[in-house]
């Protein structure tokens, strides 16, 4: 198991090693400091929602209302500090709580009525939208300073307190995976949810779980996404959903459930962003960018399912 | 009331071969309304047919996103099934919505074009003559470029973030800026899409100021992006040696355009572009005008200093 996450994390380190190279050598302005601090910058709030996403896959589930609540998410923190003049802590705390509303109605209506998440979310991604739009009246809102430090980079290390937060979110999301009790229940509901529940585990409370974390997580990306952009755009974040589970299976775990990393997860995104990035510096043109992102995409994914018949083969040599 | 009725026999009067309703009724067809410009050319709209509930009656619809074109066609469809006298429409692509209102104009529908222009060739292969109200795009970036340039020396390097670059709206406000960077003499190092969105215009405007660390300026398309590139400049520590501009004067950038964040915007008056539609359609359903474009103003917006 051990061998297994560190040489997927080798692998990934792989593929970002390479883009990086590529980039460097089309561009001579890509390989500096100032790249990597304003990468590090620019993804927070995707880093947090992948962590949801991550652990909604590994139940089996999947989360699709994630961008839109972060939009919603976002707003109502912009307009908590613009128009009610709420002060930064309380309106933090509201766009949290509405992330963990919608991610607690997603896991309870998914699991009440056991329907597929996939519509249930999809609802959600919906009506998420809607109250972002009603909320703002589809206008983007300013907020300028009053959203404090949280984005803005941390003098002498270049990183913002936004992506110290969402490195530790990440570890904490790891330590939850493999070192916890709930960690355990989310890898055996995604793996056999009628095994996990004869074996005494409550596939339902671990679901709900799962969806709440996500929508919180979804919650705080608006928050970074605010204090980073200074406004709240009602349309933000329409796709985000896809992008982050681009970079969750990009970082192996299983669209099936049973089987995942949050650190991989994370080094998913870490490699879409300097795709993001390095395409747009090397100037590349719009259809490119989109074939090669995509190609990058399931080459990734080839590759991880290469390691994995690897892993496995050796696996197998051992038991015998 | 007389009034009204004065109206209703100027349209019988000028020999329409279709019964006329009583007012008349007017769509709106929108592209997405939850695009900031679309919600308030609607609201100023509905707030010009409140103040003139006898002389028509209007029905205002949009499509979910902007580039949902069979959307758009199915609601010019409904629009036509209802009796509707007048189509006023900001179509969502230049050559997909003609046929539906080639249809629309053979029933003696009133068919009035605003926003983004309809497609030329497009129309006179199919034999119409659609009026145009709306503002000249490519003119007003270019003002807005040529109030950038007074702040640009010659040589300066300048880079553009386009809109959707299949829209003739981007690639009018592209060809604006251009312009006016060429008048300046200052080199366009980079022109990149970043689809009229403030999350995407900041990464790619990082990037831009990464690859060209001597960069003078950034053209955005429109305000959302400019929002974006701002941010960016902020970020890389760049704010007054980097100017930004944009257009549309959304609300959202009235206090950086007062911090001189942004230099420069330009105002359509998206308040009142679908009234100078609507107007329009009115006359020519009253028979008071013969259909022919019609340039509605676009305004300089800078800080005041």
């Amino acid at each position: 198991m051990k061998t297994s996450a560190l040489s997927q994390y080798i692998g990934l380190a792989a593929v970002l090693v390479l883009l990086v190279t590529l980039f460097s050598l089309s561009s001579e302005h890509f390989f500096s400091r100032v790249t990597f601090t304003t990468l590090a910058n620019q993804i927070p709030a995707l880093t947090v929602i992948a962590v949801g996403t991550t652990l909604v896959l590994i139940a089996g589930g999947i989360d699709l209302s994630v961008g839109s609540v972060m939009a919603l998410s976002a707003a109502l923190l912009a307009l908590g500090r613009v128009d009610w003049q709420l002060p930064l802590p309380v309106a933090i705390a509201l766009a949290l709580g509405v992330g963990l509303a919608t991610g607690l109605l997603n896991g309870f209506i998914t699991v009440k009525w056991t329907i597929p998440s996939f519509i249930v979310t999809l609802g959600m991604l919906e009506i998420a939208r809607g109250a972002a739009y009603l909320a703002t009246g589809s206008r983007a809102v300013f907020v300028g300073a009053a959203m404090g430090d949280l984005g803005v980079p941390l003098p002498g290390v270049g990183v913002s307190p936004a992506f110290v937060l969402a490195a530790t979110i990440v570890a904490g999301g790891q330590v939850l995976l493999s070192k916890t009790v709930l960690g355990r229940y989310i890898l055996a509901v995604g793996a056999n949810a009628e095994a996990a529940r004869l074996s005494g585990i409550d596939p339902h409370r671990v679901l709900v779980s799962v969806f709440a974390i996500s929508g919180c997580l979804a919650g705080l990306g608006g928050v970074f996404q605010l204090a980073y952009l200074e406004s709240a755009d009602p349309n933000a974040g329409i796709g985000l959903e896809l992008s982050a589970i681009a970079a969750v299976v990009i970082g192996g775990t299983s669209l099936m459930g049973g089987r995942g990393s949050v650190v991989s997860s994370f080094l998913g995104v870490v490699i879409i962003a300097v795709l993001q990035a390095g395409l747009a510096q090397v100037g590349a043109t719009e259809p490119t960018k989109r074939i090669v992102t995509g190609s990058v995409i399931v080459a990734a994914v080839i590759l991880d399912t290469y390691r994995q018949s690897v892993g496995k083969r050796r696996m197998r040599s051992v038991i015998e | 009331m007389v009034v009204t009725l004065a109206m209703a026999s100027l349209g019988t009067g000028c020999g329409a071969p279709r019964s006329r309703s009583n007012p008349p009724r007017i769509a709106l067809v929108m592209k997405s309304l939850a695009n900031e410009f679309f919600v308030t050319m609607a609201e100023g709209a509905k707030a010009h047919q409140a103040a003139n509930s006898q002389a028509y009656t209007l029905v205002v619809n949009g499509i979910r996103n902007e580039s949902d074109l069979s959307q758009q066609v199915a609601l010019v469809e409904q629009m036509m099934a209802q009796g509707t006298d007048a189509i006023v429409i900001a179509p969502a692509d230049s050559r997909a919505l003609v046929p539906v209102l080639v249809k629309a104009m053979r029933q003696h529908i009133v068919v009035v074009n605003i926003d983004n222009k309809l497609d030329e060739p497009t129309l006179a292969a199919s034999g119409i003559n659609v009026p145009f109200v709306g503002p000249d795009n490519r003119a007003g970036a270019r003002m807005v470029g040529a109030a950038l340039a007074k702040r640009l020396r010659r040589g300066d390097k300048v880079a553009i973030l386009e809109g959707i670059p299949t829209a003739f709206n981007a690639q009018q406000r592209r060809l604006g800026f251009e312009d006016a960077m060429k008048e300046a003499g200052a080199e366009i190092v980079a022109v990149q899409s970043a689809h009229w969105e403030q999350d995407e215009a900041n990464t790619v405007s990082a990037a831009m100021l990464r690859e060209h660390p001597d960069l003078a300026a950034i053209l955005a398309s429109n305000d959302n992006m400019a929002l974006g590139a701002a941010a960016a400049v902020r970020q890389a520590g760049k704010t007054g040696q980097v100017l930004v501009v944009g257009f549309d004067n959304i609300a959202a950038v009235h206090q950086l355009i007062q911090d001189g964040r942004v230099l420069a915007t330009a105002d359509q008056h998206a308040d009142r572009l679908a009234v100078f539609g609507i107007e329009y359609a009115l006359k020519i359903v009253r028979g008071e005008t013969k259909p022919a474009d019609m340039q509605t103003p676009v305004d300089l917006i800078a800080a005041n200093r």
